[in-house]
């Protein structure tokens, strides 16, 4: 200790000071930034990581574990679909849950401090289907969550903040009721962690400006309006004028794209390869520069491994032989020339397939250059997104084609069979993100009362959600669209 | 520093400090002891015999749940317009007697507990597990632990509070003075402070509840023993409950009998519940426990531990105590319950062996009303898996099922009236085809008909005390399924009389 002239109780006082000051500092760093690992369980096996496993979003876009659990208790009449409100808690949002689990699939449970809530890839990329009305759903990671509606979910946290009952009296009252927080954790809680969280909930508002938007449609279970939310999130832009709602893709089987061979990854060939796009998309859900970029690395890795290994699920119903080879040919007819061939992954000009052009308009080359700088400056490497003027969208692989009801990019077409009728045909208005599977029409139901109350309602009338291009085989006799999609059912 | 320099000794500082002492420390010290003793207390009410800890001891739900004592006991007096009749005995609660043959001051199925300085009251589990039975009208109620709370009106228990906690008359003015009329020797803190504040905290902790629990009072009357379980559930997490959908509502269910559970864990874990929804006895206890005023931070688990562990090996006390038996036919009865039941309800009333026993049935099979297994969600089941979050005992095995459990049927006598929504009244009418079975009926009589092997149903009122009409017509009601050739409702009448009989020995 630096010796000094002063009075011994001065002397005291200072080092009195100096170690409730270091305690402090000790406390405060335990309590609000010491990071924990996860347990184990959540990596048992590579479906439970992908499913349950922390990407390491917790940091910038977590939201803390007991805010989380009590918004619902406090605010449920904020959880709306379709302007209505949904009962049931986040699992009325359709994100994809297993029974007994404490969190949804996607929805991850890391201690940086105190227990704190993020999403990973799963949130997205797992999706349900159920046999009848009268069985669970069965649960397939890899698949485009057709059940989840995420802009529903991004509104309810700054609906929430946004309401005067967000505040530390009655949210602590919501959480005393469920759990005991030692008293540190309880002044952190009051003081500092749930008025930070509101803060941080409302910032987002003004990046979200466009989810509320009258002018546009929701986005609806099972979409999302990708590329905007890469411009106004990762490269900061301006709000303009376009909107390009896509259904979530599915994830399995990535090993199939070949960037030398012209593959090109998103529904309009915007990235580069499979790398890429897990990076971006997880710098998405991270909202942020990785907090530990070697971690974060080792993240992206695992999951291009585990995801180009990963196979697309066989189609779990009866099959009809015999229909399904009286499709074969047809399908080389009709289909194989962009989905079975050198065409296949690569994207086509918009004018020969005449789908929305919603989803193309909302990316640009000047973005892509923005967007690569930005990852670049954060110190990653990738081969990125690619910096040319888009031409159209991907002629897509047809693995699992089953399970990724409803068709085309924006999801405006219910079933395979609906696909194969000419656009007058088609469902104008239909429910998505019901999972009940018709295995006659090759999609989900989605036109029942039950369909209705748990879906959400598209009309291909609306912005971006257009039903028309794609007229490839609408010509074929109703029983050769029937051994069609019997034939598909096969891929 | 001059160190000689002693203070005499009646220096007027040392004076001074000591009553500056005295003052900001001692006083204050003895005060705040006082009042940590007089509202830092949190003690429950005790007994060393498990049954009468059964009775009323303690789950820990007058924690937040707790009425004070005091206004418990002078509600009905003060609201009796909100009851059916006298006091909480007119719910169908039961109160047993002191030596001296007066009513004991709760009933059954209620404990007590001291907390932030003031006696408390709320409801355990026996409230809803435990009866009467009488043998004929003019015979005294013999009390039966871990039976179907077959006389208690939960809705009009809750009902009860819900109205007076929103009547003017809730009030200091109205309920201080029917407490001291009563007995109740307030101390004047109690007087001044603590009851006038508790007082208001009830209203306003009630009045919110009542909110919360408004979709009840939009059904069809349960009626004395039962309840609509898992909508209640719904409730904990605060769902919006006009916005379900409509099919989900209407699901009365019958109050379970609580002996053998051991049987219903070991060999097998069996799927619990009236539609099987979960396998673990203890998660089980615990979300019945949310009934009682419980909540994680809150439950008082080795208290409930002791309950779990005496109805483990309780059993059903035997018909032939009540009524005679005729063995012949029993005996007669007893290889057509072994065609006709052993495999989806056990070897016997002990022995709950069989195939098919503790599994559900898919509703389209077994064909009972469907309204109980619609109110209970996959929805609801993935929430309850957040429930006891951050604790050892978090619930992980709740499951929507699509169909009813097959029970054990210890002590089946006691548990008329049958099926899950006890809308058939006795085993001798389940045993017919539902067209055949009784179409309205009258619940909550404790006199049992010993022919027909269930209480008494066609009298709508006895001894002053008005029964509830079941219309199996009504949603939730249905007295359908159950029934065709398998489960013995095309046997010969002999046929049906004899399995009554040998069914009387379970």
């Amino acid at each position: 200790m630096i010796s000094c002239a002063c009075k011994p109780w001065v002397k005291g006082l200072v080092f009195f000071a100096v170690v409730v000051g270091i305690l402090g500092a000790m406390i405060g760093y335990d309590r609000g930034f010491r990071e924990h690992s996860q347990p184990a369980w959540t990596s048992a096996t590579p479906e439970m990581r992908f499913k349950y496993g922390s990407i390491g979003a917790e940091h910038d876009a977590g939201v803390p574990y007991w805010i989380f659990y009590v918004l619902p208790r406090i605010f449920p009449d904020k959880l709306l679909q379709d302007g209505k409100v949904a009962p049931g808690g986040y699992a009325a949002l359709g994100v994809p849950w297993e029974q007994g689990q404490e969190l949804p699939v996607g929805f991850t449970k890391k201690t940086i401090g105190f227990p704190r809530v993020a999403n990973n890839c799963a949130v997205c990329h797992t999706t349900s289907y159920r046999v009848s009305a009268e069985t669970n759903p069965v649960l397939v990671v890899g698949g485009p969550a057709h059940t989840t509606n995420v802009e529903a979910f991004f509104r309810y946290l700054i609906d929430c903040a946004k309401d005067p009952r967000f505040n530390a009296d009655i949210l602590m009252a919501e959480i005393n009721r469920v759990t005991e927080l030692d008293p540190i954790d309880k002044l952190l809680y009051r003081f500092f962690i749930i008025p930070i969280t509101r803060q941080r909930l409302l910032e987002r508002e003004a990046q979200f400006a466009w989810i509320y938007r009258p002018d546009f449609p929701d986005w609806g279970r099972g979409r999302d309006d990708a590329m905007n939310l890469t411009k106004y999130f990762m490269i900061r832009a301006p709000m303009d004028d376009t909107f390009g709602p896509t259904d979530m893709p599915s994830v399995w089987n990535l090993k199939k794209y070949d960037w030398a061979r012209g593959h090109r990854m998103n529904y309009a060939g915007d990235s580069n390869d499979a790398y890429s796009v897990i990076m971006d998309s997880a710098l998405g859900l991270l909202g942020a520069a990785p907090a530990n970029k070697e971690d974060f690395l080792g993240q992206v890795k695992w999951l291009h491994t585990y995801l180009t290994q990963l196979p697309a699920p066989p189609y779990p119903f009866p099959i009809d032989r015999a229909r399904a080879d009286a499709g074969k040919p047809l399908f080389a007819a009709h289909c194989a020339r962009c989905h079975a061939s050198e065409l296949t992954g690569r994207p086509l000009p918009l004018a020969e397939i005449g789908t929305d052009r919603g989803r193309l308009d909302s990316w640009n080359k000047g973005a892509a250059i923005k967007a690569n700088q930005v990852v670049r400056e954060m110190g990653l490497d990738r081969r990125g997104l690619v910096e040319e003027d888009l031409q159209g969208y991907v002629a897509a692989f047809l693995d699992g084609i089953w399970l990724k009801a409803p068709y085309l990019h924006n999801g405006s077409v219910p079933t395979l069979r609906d696909l194969l009728e000419p656009v007058a045909n088609r469902p104008r208005v239909f429910w998505r993100g019901y999972d009940v599977y018709d295995q006659k029409k090759g999609g989900f139901v989605n036109d029942t009362p039950e369909a209705k109350r748990v879906g959400t309602r598209l009309d291909t009338g609306s912005r971006g959600g257009g039903n028309q291009g794609h007229e490839f085989g609408t010509g074929l006799s109703a029983l050769e669209k029937e051994a069609l999609v019997e034939y598909l059912k096969t891929l | 520093m001059n160190d000689d320099q002693t203070l005499p000794a009646d220096n007027p500082w040392k004076r001074r400090f000591l009553i500056l002492f005295v003052v900001t420390v001692l006083i204050p010290t003895l005060v705040a002891l006082w009042l940590l003793r007089r509202f830092g207390e949190d003690v429950p009410v005790d007994y060393d015999s498990p049954v009468e800890h059964f009775k009323y001891g303690s789950t820990g739900g007058e924690h937040e749940m707790g009425f004070p004592y005091w206004i418990w006991r002078a509600l009905p007096e003060v609201c009796p317009q909100y009851l059916p009749g006298k006091g909480y005995q007119s719910l169908g609660m039961i109160f047993e007697k002191n030596p001296d043959g007066s009513d004991k001051d709760v009933p059954i199925g209620t404990s007590r507990r001291r907390y932030q300085g003031i006696d408390r009251v709320f409801v355990n589990c026996a409230v809803c597990h435990t009866s009467t039975v009488r043998t004929a009208p003019d015979q005294l109620p013999q009390i039966v632990l871990g039976m179907p709370a077959a006389t208690f009106n939960m809705k009009g228990f809750e009902k009860f509070f819900f109205r007076c906690a929103a009547d003017p008359k809730f009030s200091k003015e109205y309920l201080l003075p029917e407490i001291e009329r009563q007995g109740g020797r307030l101390d004047l803190l109690d007087r001044l402070l603590v009851y006038p504040v508790a007082i208001a905290i009830m209203r306003d902790r009630v009045l919110a509840l009542a909110g919360r629990f408004d979709w009840v009072f939009k059904q069809h009357e349960w009626g004395p023993g039962r309840v609509d379980t898992f909508n209640s559930a719904k409730v904990i997490f605060n769902f919006p409950m006009s916005h379900l959908d409509p099919k989900e509502f209407d699901a009365p269910a019958d109050f379970p009998s609580l002996w053998r559970q051991r049987q219903r864990k070991e060999p097998h874990e069996m799927q619990l519940h009236w539609d099987g929804n979960n396998t673990t006895v203890e998660e089980r206890n615990k979300s019945a426990a949310f009934g009682t005023g419980t909540t994680p931070p809150t439950i008082d688990i080795a208290r409930i531990r002791r309950v779990e562990d005496w109805i483990m090996d309780v059993t059903p006390p035997a018909f032939s105590r009540f009524f005679p038996v005729d063995q012949a036919l029993a005996a007669r009865g007893a290889p057509l319950y072994k065609e006709y039941c052993a495999a989806c309800h056990g070897a016997s009333g002990s022995d709950f062996s069989g195939e098919y026993v503790g599994q559900v049935t898919p509703l389209a099979a077994i064909g009972t009303d469907r309204r109980r297994l619609d109110s209970y969600t996959y929805t609801l089941a993935v929430n309850q898996a957040t429930l006891y979050a951050g604790y050892p005992w978090r619930f992980t095995h709740f499951r929507k099922t699509h169909g009813y459990a097959n029970m054990p049927l210890d002590g089946l006598w006691l548990r008329a009236p049958y099926l899950h929504n006890g809308s058939v009244p006795s085993l001798r009418d389940l045993l017919e085809p539902a067209t055949r079975r009784p179409a309205v009926f009258y619940r909550g009589n404790d006199v049992y008909d010993p022919l027909r092997v269930g209480f008494v149903s066609d009298q709508p009122q006895a001894g002053g005390r008005q029964f509830f009409r079941l219309d199996t017509a009504l949603p939730g009601n249905s007295n359908a399924g159950h029934e065709g050739k398998a489960y013995g409702t095309e046997l010969s009448a002999a046929d049906k009389n004899a399995l009554v009989e040998f069914l009387k020995t379970f």
